[in-house]
């Protein structure tokens, strides 16, 4: 159901699959909209795997793009990388049209891939994918601890917090100090 | 159809410019971060908000579900016995009466409970420090057995309004200690409760009394084991006497109520063979419908005497949800830090 392609103006993205038409009633041929990442690779989805991303659904659902039209104005996501985003698109495409289960078992188990794919999510809006992930996440610090935690997930101590505090204020200062003498020499 | 590609052309230029993320924890929204902490059982919430105090402050904001807890005195301590989703999740043994006292601070804190049941014993003597430092506990049935009576009705005092039913033992109740409670705005207002044990004989006419000024709802359900013999008579004389008796035989006394259309039927429990129950006696009070029919009684008392005193019949133990061994069993015992 989707294809992925290298660049928005290289190779024409494939034609949609159509179902065989039905003796019955012919059916509408599903609509299909283009994605791309940091990576600018153009993934290819169908409307009704979009429908899991409320962000995307709400912007598409009154829209009426022609295919050609969905093709010259894919839509960016400049803050999500290429490979969590096809991982987001894949996830849409299995679970198009489907309940999903209560659990999904083919997340990343790496933590800067976790994480990512958590944001991305969140800022997609797909909610049951968000609670996968989250959960995900909270299996990560089972069983260790605090000091596990903190190292797992990089949290800085209370002492740590403090003195990058302490630290930026003083930088801000000094920036501050800064530009007060030189706005003072241009007045001279 | 310009306009729309405009405004998608505008919108997508604004996804463009999104920020791209870090990947550690302290870079998550903490939108995100609420989210998973709510995935976490406590253990895991315990152990992160001992990390640092952003932290603590996060998993400190977050309501955790159980729809069992059972805090109970064993050998001079607390034993904290936590589930969630019917998984047992958490198990703790306090060292000394201030950790037990911080720790059920902080469970009533966070916790929203379907079941809670609390036996104190005799563990807390500075009753004002219950009252002035708990706050309040969210929690849908409370059963409050074994305690000290003034603790019992100080942690009464700190249950929120929604609460359900409240399951008591009263072998420590005095007359003036049932006043206390009748006074408690949940206790007036509550479904069901029940007093296990009492050893006086003027609860039934008092909470139907309570009921009568309260103009109480219909299904107001009230029972009691009584070891005294003249609860039921005291309560047909005090109703006789101001004229309230609509009926009564051995087994049941119904009055009237201020509201013409509710009345209060009291039951008394019944043997099966007919015989009345010599070692503590079963009564229910119920606020009905003045419409009910004598021929719509229930005579089967078994399953309303089994929910005051489920050890009782025998052959129902082993469906009981709430037995203790069931409760030992499933734990592992660990150590925590909260």
């Amino acid at each position: 159901m989707s294809s992925t392609e290298q660049g928005t103006s290289s190779a024409a993205p494939a034609e949609p699959t159509t179902a065989p038409e039905s003796a019955a009633a012919p059916e509408v041929p599903e609509s299909f909209y283009y994605v791309h990442g940091k990576d600018k690779v153009v993934h290819k989805v169908s409307a009704g795997a979009l429908q899991h991303s409320a962000l995307i659904h709400g912007m598409i659902s009154n829209l009426g793009y022609t295919e050609e039209q969905a093709k010259a104005n894919p839509f960016p996501f400049e803050n999500i990388d290429g490979d969590i985003l096809q991982m987001v698109v894949d996830w849409c495409n299995q679970h198009k049209g489907k309940p999903t289960p209560p659990e999904d078992t083919n997340l990343p188990k790496q933590k800067e891939k976790l994480f990512d794919l958590v944001l991305a999510v969140n800022y997609l809006e797909i909610k049951e994918l968000l609670t996968y992930c989250c959960k995900q996440v909270a299996m990560m610090v089972k069983g260790k601890s605090p000091e596990e935690i903190r190292e797992i997930w990089m949290i800085p101590t209370d002492a740590e917090d403090e003195a990058a505090e302490k630290e930026a204020k003083k930088r801000a200062g000094k920036e501050a100090a800064g530009e007060t003498a030189a706005a003072a020499g241009d007045a001279k | 159809m310009s306009s729309d590609l405009k405004i998608v052309t505008e919108m997508t230029k604004k996804w463009s410019i999104g920020p791209i993320y870090d990947t550690n924890w302290c870079d998550m929204p903490a939108e995100i971060k609420l989210e998973c902490i709510g995935k976490m059982a406590l253990n895991e919430r315990l152990l992160l908000r001992c990390t640092a105090k952003a932290e603590r402050s996060l998993v400190d904001s977050q309501k955790i579900k159980f729809n069992k807890g059972l805090i109970r005195k064993s050998c001079g301590d607390l034993v904290f016995l936590l589930s969630r989703d019917d998984k047992y999740t958490f198990a703790k043994r306090s060292k000394g009466i201030n950790e037990a006292f911080e720790l059920i601070k902080y469970i009533g804190k966070i916790g929203v409970f379907e079941n809670l049941e609390i036996s104190f014993g005799y563990l807390f003597t500075d009753t004002k420090k219950l009252i002035t430092d708990l706050g309040l506990f969210t929690v849908k049935n409370i059963e409050l057995t074994y305690c000290n009576i003034d603790n019992m009705i100080d942690v009464l005092r700190k249950v929120k309004n929604d609460v359900e039913s409240i399951k008591m033992g009263g072998d420590t109740m005095t007359a003036e200690k049932l006043a206390e409670i009748l006074e408690i705005s949940h206790v007036q207002n509550v479904p069901y409760w029940h007093i296990l044990n009492y050893e006086q004989t003027d609860c039934l006419y008092k909470v139907a009394q309570m009921w009568i000024d309260r103009n109480s709802k219909i299904g107001s359900t009230f029972q009691a084991s009584v070891y005294q013999l003249g609860s039921f008579e005291k309560f047909s004389r005090h109703f006789n006497d101001r004229d309230r008796l609509v009926s009564m035989n051995e087994k049941r006394v119904r009055i009237r109520t201020n509201k013409p259309d509710h009345h209060i039927l009291l039951e008394r429990g019944f043997e099966e063979d007919g015989e009345i129950h010599l070692y503590g006696q079963y009564f229910r009070l119920m606020v009905i419908s003045a419409e009910l029919k004598e021929s719509e009684y229930n005579d089967n008392c078994k399953e309303w005497i089994y929910k005051i005193n489920p050890e009782i019949y025998k052959e129902y133990d082993s469906a009981s949800p709430y037995s203790y061994d069931e409760y030992y069993e499933g734990f592992g015992w660990g150590s925590f830090v909260y």
